[in-house]
């Protein structure tokens, strides 16, 4: 295999981390999915640039004053304690080769930081600290740098109130599973081993989302259920059908669904309902613009906004 | 180009704006120059909210529009960008990044905990109170500087985990940023936005108004707030610690590691007192701006701050956006376009009552609160400046009053982190949310708002 074929093949794994103890759950999870030699895993903290007026003195008279005080960047402790997890957990080992890289970024004094860790099998996890003009536009960067398969974002952990709703205050997690262009895993209150819920419509995209969802939860030795929800009794053999599409894609690459669902109701409570006894939904993009999606009040967003359990966009 | 065009859609929209007010019929008592300034200042107001272009270059739009639009001559244009409160801006600047530059912030903070012990509430109290005393001087954009390390060292030093102090974190952050943000109100040297009411006093109405003038008016509501910025923050955010010993002994450390000062300090420290005394007692007769300006070539003749650093510490652009603000406004007065828009707000206010006393106040104060939290305080005041002074004109109120209750209205940007710039240096620590701000932040600006208008009725009348 050539070292391109190689490149091309791999399985990259992109986390957010704030902090925040979602966040760590993201890492948790994704230590499960990085196994084994093809993956790679990025830990990014994105850190808005340090540009602005701050009444006519630049922000980086406050930067170089706090650096020179010996404090570190902000980010820079959640990244470590990231890596920590991820040895303890057993993904990488303390004699890893070690590579430091900076980059300038235009209006930034310090620029992008990243330490790249890689064992003689090629496996790399880097620590990426990054600036960008704002946080979702730094994390579809590097999305799109290191082409990503997977994103993994904490919510919020608490549901938008009015106010938010009425102002714009979205959500990182809610603003990334709408625009980037991979799966998005939101990671909640991750329950291991309760396998991954995957919610049919018999639509293509659905399809396309249990093929995605069926390589990852491979990945993670998760076992499948599959789910359609009728709204009615006059659609049940519409979700009879979902159903049957959905187990013979499964069956296509190997995977025999764990259990299979249909139930009758409000598509968005059931999915939420049926969600608790799973450690992650898994949706798939209903491929509609910005508009369309808040004129439609989109059953992702409003599963990705009330759902308890964590919920993967598979694209 | 569809990025392009997405990236620089306010630009567009701003431009098809003013032009559009350049079509409609000339309202009855507005001249046709009166209307070209309105346009461009709507203009402005859009590019300043939205910025789809970096801000200077509405400075540089605005001297371009003065010209072509309304045919002032070049040279004309150009002097107009300059005067006192122009000067005293980059003065003050180039001595903000001066004073950070000196590192007498660890024996500032020795002062504090020496002074107030290891009690949670009285750290951050102290650091309110010393953090404001020297914000209302040399503003709240150095001050904030200098005391972050300080607030981010007794975070840290307390717990290695964020989570354990994310209270205690939000209590000394927000004493720092609110203890410089209500003390960029004391005195002129305190913000931008206050030289620039200072000359709008002047230019419209002849009044001058001294450096110490501005104290008496505005240096105890200042004082007067201190005690309160603590008590919200600890009501608001309860930290997890009552008391510091254990982070405030290894500040202690080091700190002692400085020594005792240097001659090189002691020369800071004097020259800033020179400076200090130069704006009360000299400043009526030479202006604000030369001291200021003379005190920054102190500092550099002295070998205290190299030109490199001032040149790259200071953000330019501000003073010529300050410039062009100003200048757009002295044409607002001169087209008659504030007169008109006064008249206008006075006739919307009537029906509400609130065209005289208190209510005027307050529709002013509201109207300066809600700008100044879309756009920085300076530009805030430089574009309702012309307009508030003409309305208090036309309401038969003290221009000295609601030119105050401008002035001081636009420091209550507490909501935003861009609001106020010690907010946007307190958020560059990293332990901040933006949630935060909107916490606490309306109770600031009620506060606020409520100990001003008790100063417009009670105190200031004794002065005028």
């Amino acid at each position: 295999m050539t070292q391109e074929t190689d490149s091309e093949t791999r399985f990259r794994i992109l986390i957010c981390t704030d902090g925040s103890d979602e966040s760590y759950r993201g890492v948790r999870y994704a230590a499960r999915l990085g196994q084994g030699m093809d993956a790679d895993i990025t830990l990014l903290y994105v850190r808005k640039v340090d540009q602005g007026m701050i009444g006519g003195m630049q922000v980086r008279v406050a930067r170089e004053n706090i650096l020179e005080w010996g404090l570190e960047l902000p980010g820079i402790r959640y990244l470590k304690k990231g890596r920590d997890m991820l040895v303890e957990l057993g993904q990488m080992e303390e004699d890893w080769d070690e590579r430091t890289t900076h980059s300038d970024v235009r209006g930034d004094p310090l620029g992008d930081h990243m330490i790249e860790y890689q064992n003689t099998m090629g496996k790399k996890i880097r620590l990426r600290l990054k600036v960008a003009s704002d946080i979702l536009a730094g994390v579809l960067e590097q999305q799109k740098d290191g082409d990503h398969d997977l994103i993994i974002v904490g919510a919020s952990g608490r549901t938008r109130n009015r106010f938010d709703k009425i102002f714009g205050v979205t959500p990182l997690a809610l603003q990334l599973a709408v625009k980037a262009p991979c799966s998005v895993l939101v990671a909640r209150e991750i329950e291991e081993g309760k396998g991954h819920l995957i919610c049919v419509d018999g639509s293509k995209s659905s399809i396309e989302a249990v093929k995605r969802d069926a390589m990852i939860s491979d990945r993670c030795e998760c076992p499948v259920s599959l789910l359609a929800v009728a709204e009615d009794e006059q659609r049940v053999d519409h979700a009879k059908d979902s159903i049957l599409e959905a187990t013979n894609a499964l069956k296509e690459v190997g995977i025999k669904p764990h259990k299979s669902e249909i139930r009758i109701g409000n598509i968005v409570s059931e999915i939420i309902g049926e969600g608790k006894h799973h450690s992650v939904i898994v949706l798939s993009d209903s491929g509609l613009g910005d508009l369309e999606r808040l004129l439609s009040g989109s059953t992702v967003l409003r599963v990705l906004e009330h759902s308890e359990t964590s919920v993967m966009i598979a694209r | 180009m569809k990025e392009f065009l997405r990236e620089k859609k306010w630009f567009f929209i701003a431009l098809i704006v003013g032009a559009i007010i350049l079509t409609l019929p000339l309202p009855e008592g507005l001249s046709e120059e009166g209307m070209i300034v309105l346009a461009m200042t709507v203009v402005a107001t859009i590019l300043f909210v939205t910025e789809p272009v970096p801000l200077p270059t509405v400075a540089l739009l605005i001297v371009v529009g003065q010209v072509l639009l309304l045919g002032i001559a070049s040279s004309t244009v150009a002097r107009s960008l300059m005067n006192d409160s122009v000067l005293f801006i980059m003065g003050s600047l180039m001595l903000a990044v001066a004073v950070v530059k000196q590192k007498l912030d660890k024996r500032i903070a020795l002062l504090i905990i020496n002074v107030t012990g290891t009690k949670t509430i009285r750290i951050a109290f102290g650091i309110s109170v010393v953090s404001g005393i020297l914000a209302s001087f040399i503003g709240e954009h150095t001050v904030a500087a200098m005391m972050l390390p300080v607030g981010i060292t007794l975070i840290t030093l307390t717990s290695k985990d964020p989570k354990e102090v994310r209270n205690l974190a939000a209590v000394l952050l927000f004493s720092i940023a609110y203890g410089c943000s209500v003390a960029g109100i004391g005195t002129p040297s305190g913000g931008a936005r206050n030289a620039i009411m200072i000359g709008y006093w002047k230019e419209f109405y002849g009044l001058t108004i001294s450096y110490v003038d501005w104290m008496i008016y505005a240096y105890p509501m200042f004082l007067l707030q201190l005690p309160f910025v603590t008590l919200l923050l600890f009501f608001t955010f309860k930290p997890e610690f009552s008391d510091l010993s254990p982070a405030v002994e290894k500040l202690k450390e080091q700190v002692k590691e400085q020594g005792p000062l240097k001659p090189r300090d002691w020369t800071s420290i004097i020259l800033f007192a020179l400076i200090l005394f130069g704006w009360v007692f000299v400043s009526s007769e030479v202006g604000m701006g030369t001291i200021a300006v003379l005190g920054a070539s102190a500092f550099l003749v002295a070998g205290l701050v190299l030109w490199e650093d001032l040149n790259s510490g200071v953000n330019w652009g501000v003073v010529l956006l300050y410039a062009a603000a100003i200048s757009l406004g002295v044409q607002m007065k001169n087209t008659g376009a504030a007169e008109w828009v006064a008249n206008t707000f006075l006739t919307m206010l009537t029906p509400l009552g609130a065209d005289e006393g208190v209510g005027l106040w307050l529709s002013v104060s509201a109207l300066t609160t809600g700008v100044t939290n879309t756009m920085s305080n300076g530009a805030a005041v430089a574009v309702l400046g012309p307009i508030v002074l003409n309305l208090a004109k036309a309401a038969g109120e003290s221009p000295i009053v609601i030119g105050f209750i401008t002035a001081i209205s636009s420091a209550f940007a507490y909501l935003t982190v861009v609001g106020t710039p010690a907010c946007t240096i307190v958020y560059a620590s990293g332990y901040l949310k933006t949630t935060d701000f909107l916490a606490v932040g309306w109770k600031m600006a009620l506060l606020s708002t409520f100990l001003m208008l008790v100063f417009a009725s009670v105190y200031w009348p004794f002065f005028i």
